[in-house]
């Protein structure tokens, strides 16, 4: 086998014991790698219910047949759990030299049980496993750590860490690396805090196994290259993801108000133009010639790295439309080791609950500071507020009443990417379907709507899209363990990685190949969902019911006097489910999941659940 | 007649402003704006007009707001 190392590292931490384990080229091409590995290994091993918080959870790093090799945006690695945001799969992507180092020491995936006696940092060398104290840096921020770490074994090694919120228990808290940014956007950070697990460190130094390594080495160290000089000529990366903020403030779709408004007369201040104007540094992936992380200076003195999204939700989404408090917010975020983009949705909500007397407080839209100190007891759990906070929006609403679910702006308890989608009714449904909750990462359909069909269609050609782009963006990208940015944002031809898989594996896979592995771990990740939640309806599918809402439409602009069709968007969410073979609960039926290779996991979860 | 032009991303710079009112002729479509403010076709781009997307051949009208975008796809 070639392109895959074949082997998985099996650490438990209660026991202090670990197992290099082979797995098959079956299990290989069956599942790929990424989330493709992560969603199969916590489906056999996780039994329904599984506390996400407790010692049973697994916390997994899983790469895939091109990560950590040099081609275009490698860098990265997927992290996952059983979630404690959503209560179901969770997972995201950081950039980090894990990819790398966790391949060169032999592994294409670490799976970590159980749960240590003390505060502990896993480093891992080649065949050497070593569970070390980490108690000197409990308690400390994410920046802080990953300085020690280096101290100890220097600037090379990979790096996955926590901050004081994944030490406590946010349920929104993510996975850092400074190598790269934050991923595991539905706890998976809280998971490492659950297990006492403050680090992972890593360091390889073998060669990973590739069929022809010269074409792979000249393929991607050359298109590396070229990507890089696309990357110049369109001057994407000079405000890399944050020209995006102005477009969505033009067409009426910027998160502003806790996304009660679209658009803000004030968005520029905080728009790519102004950031890129105050960069002092940028900030890249390992294996990446675009860098799109653009660094200022906060309000603090400190350094920020942000993207839009961090903009859209610390900034328009809590009209707080100041750079330097916007980079003060994501430094705060970024140190406790919060979810940028749940922690704007969980303020925002907050600060709504209040204006509306859903709950009663002193935070008030457009107030950095007082949103600096939520933060601060966000993370640590202080007090009544801090612990509320620190539970995310779905449980904050449920805890205030007063129909304020209707307002917390999230799907299956992941909150909301920075695109409001009052009138965007296909990316509604990208958001309603996305695998793991409102996740912008796996279908981004806006531009395909506003230019190439009518905002006011909900017709089956968006359901098509959005599966289109699952495959593509929440499947194949996930599961070979590549960044989506040269693609999604230059136009890099897909048909390039399966030249790259091709030069890993051997193996010649059509993207066709890549679409059949690709919604197979979309059937999964349903059946994960319907473990948890046997009584689920399609009703799990739908975005915030604020979208809805007639009384939430705005009164100016490009899209006043509209919000989303009900009817219409059952309609839409029904092409969804037809054209993949699900069910009318969103569940793939049984011939789709026979169709899919998904029997024997389907006669698994037979034993919580009907299927159709 | 007057309009209002936003460039959006990187084409401000191709383009040399980042907003700003213009002059043009009464007959100006969407697209052949584009050649009025002198930012390469090579690359697609989305146009709106007061919000809503525009087709190439229709006409502006005075006081509309365009915006003119590269093909963002949500990072
Ligand atoms: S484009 Fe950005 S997110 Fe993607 S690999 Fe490069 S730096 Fe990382």
């Amino acid at each position: 086998m070639y392109g895959w190392t074949g082997n998985i590292l099996r650490v438990n931490l209660t026991t202090k014991t670990y197992k290099k384990e082979a797995y098959s080229e079956e299990f290989a091409q069956t599942w790929v790698g990424g989330r493709g590995f992560a969603a199969k290994i916590l489906y056999d091993e996780l039994k329904a219910g599984t506390d996400p918080l407790g010692p049973d959870n697994k916390f997994i790093v899983a790469l895939g047949p091109i990560a950590g090799i040099p081609a275009p945006n490698t860098g990265k690695a997927v992290v996952a759990a059983k979630s404690p945001l959503t209560g179901f799969y969770g997972d995201g992507n950081l950039g980090t030299r894990v990819s790398e180092h966790l391949r060169k020491a032999g592994y294409d995936a670490l799976i970590v049980e159980g749960k240590a006696d003390r505060p502990t940092m896993l480093y891992i060398e080649d065949d050497k496993v070593e569970f070390l104290p980490a108690d000197a840096v409990w308690g400390q921020g994410t920046y802080a750590t990953n300085d020690w770490i280096y101290a100890k074994y220097g600037k090379g090694v990979g790096v996955l860490n926590i901050g004081q919120g994944g030490e406590n228990l946010i349920r929104y808290a993510v996975v850092r690396s400074l190598e790269g940014r934050a991923g595991g956007r539905p706890g998976m950070g809280a998971v490492m805090g659950s297990k006492l697990l403050k680090a992972i460190v890593v360091k390889g130094s073998r060669p990973i196994p590739q069929a022809d390594p010269a074409n792979m080495k000249a393929l991607g160290q050359g298109d590396l290259k070229k990507v890089g000089r696309i990357d110049k000529e369109t001057g994407w990366s000079i405000q890399s993801t944050t020209g995006v903020l102005s477009f969505c403030n033009e067409v009426a779709g910027l998160p502003v108000r806790n996304f009660r408004k679209t658009h803000h007369p004030d968005a520029w201040k905080i728009d790519g133009e102004r950031l890129n104007n105050a960069r002092i540094a940028t900030y890249g992936c390992p294996n990446c010639t675009m860098r799109c992380g653009i660094t200022i200076h906060d309000k603090e003195g400190r350094e920020s790295e942000l993207d839009y999204e961090n903009i859209g939700l610390l900034g328009a989404n809590l009209e707080i439309f100041d750079l330097p408090q916007v980079g003060s917010l994501n430094y705060l975020c970024d140190e406790y080791g919060l979810d940028t983009m749940s922690a704007g949705c969980v303020l925002g909500f907050y600060a709504d609950a209040i204006d509306h007397g859903a709950t009663s407080g002193d935070f008030k839209f457009g107030d950095a500071e007082r949103a600096k100190e939520l933060l601060r007891m966000a993370a640590h759990r202080e007090g009544k507020v801090g612990n509320l906070l620190a539970d995310g929006s779905l449980r904050m609403a449920r805890e205030f009443g007063h129909g304020s679910e209707a307002y917390a702006m999230q799907v299956k308890g992941l909150d909301v990417a920075a695109y409001n989608c009052k009138f965007i009714p296909g990316q509604a449904l990208a958001f309603g379907v996305a695998a793991i909750g409102a996740h912008h990462r796996e279908a981004w359909i806006i531009t395909f709507e506003i230019k190439h069909t009518t905002r006011e269609s909900y017709g089956p050609e968006k359901a098509a899209k959005v599966i289109e782009l699952q495959r593509i963006r929440g499947g194949m990208f996930e599961f070979l363990v590549a960044c989506r940015f040269p693609w999604i944002e230059l136009g890099w031809s897909l048909d390039n990685y399966p030249k790259y898989f091709k030069a890993s594996t051997g193996l010649d896979w059509t993207l066709d190949d890549m679409w059949t592995r690709a919604d197979r771990i979309y059937g999964l990740i349903k059946l994960h969902f319907l473990r948890e939640f046997p009584d689920t309806t399609r009703k799990a599918d739908y975005p915030p019911a604020v979208w809805f809402d007639p009384a939430n439409a705005d009164t100016e602009g490009p899209i006043a006097g509209k919000v989303l069709d009900a009817e219409k968007y059952d309609g839409l969410l029904q092409h969804y489910y037809d054209q993949r073979g699900y069910d009318r609960r969103g569940i793939p039926t049984k011939a789709t999941l026979d169709k899919l290779g998904l029997g024997r996991e389907a006669a698994a979860v037979e034993k919580y659940a009907r299927l159709y | 007649m007057k309009i209002q032009v936003k460039m959006i991303g990187p084409l401000m710079y191709e383009a040399g402003f980042s907003e700003k009112e213009i002059e043009v002729p009464a007959a100006t479509t969407a697209d052949s704006l584009l050649d009025l403010i002198k930012v390469s076709r090579q690359r697609p781009k989305i146009v709106t007009r007061n919000g809503r997307a525009v087709a190439p051949d229709e006409r502006l009208a005075e006081g509309d707001r365009i915006a003119i975008s590269p093909i963002y796809s949500g990072g």
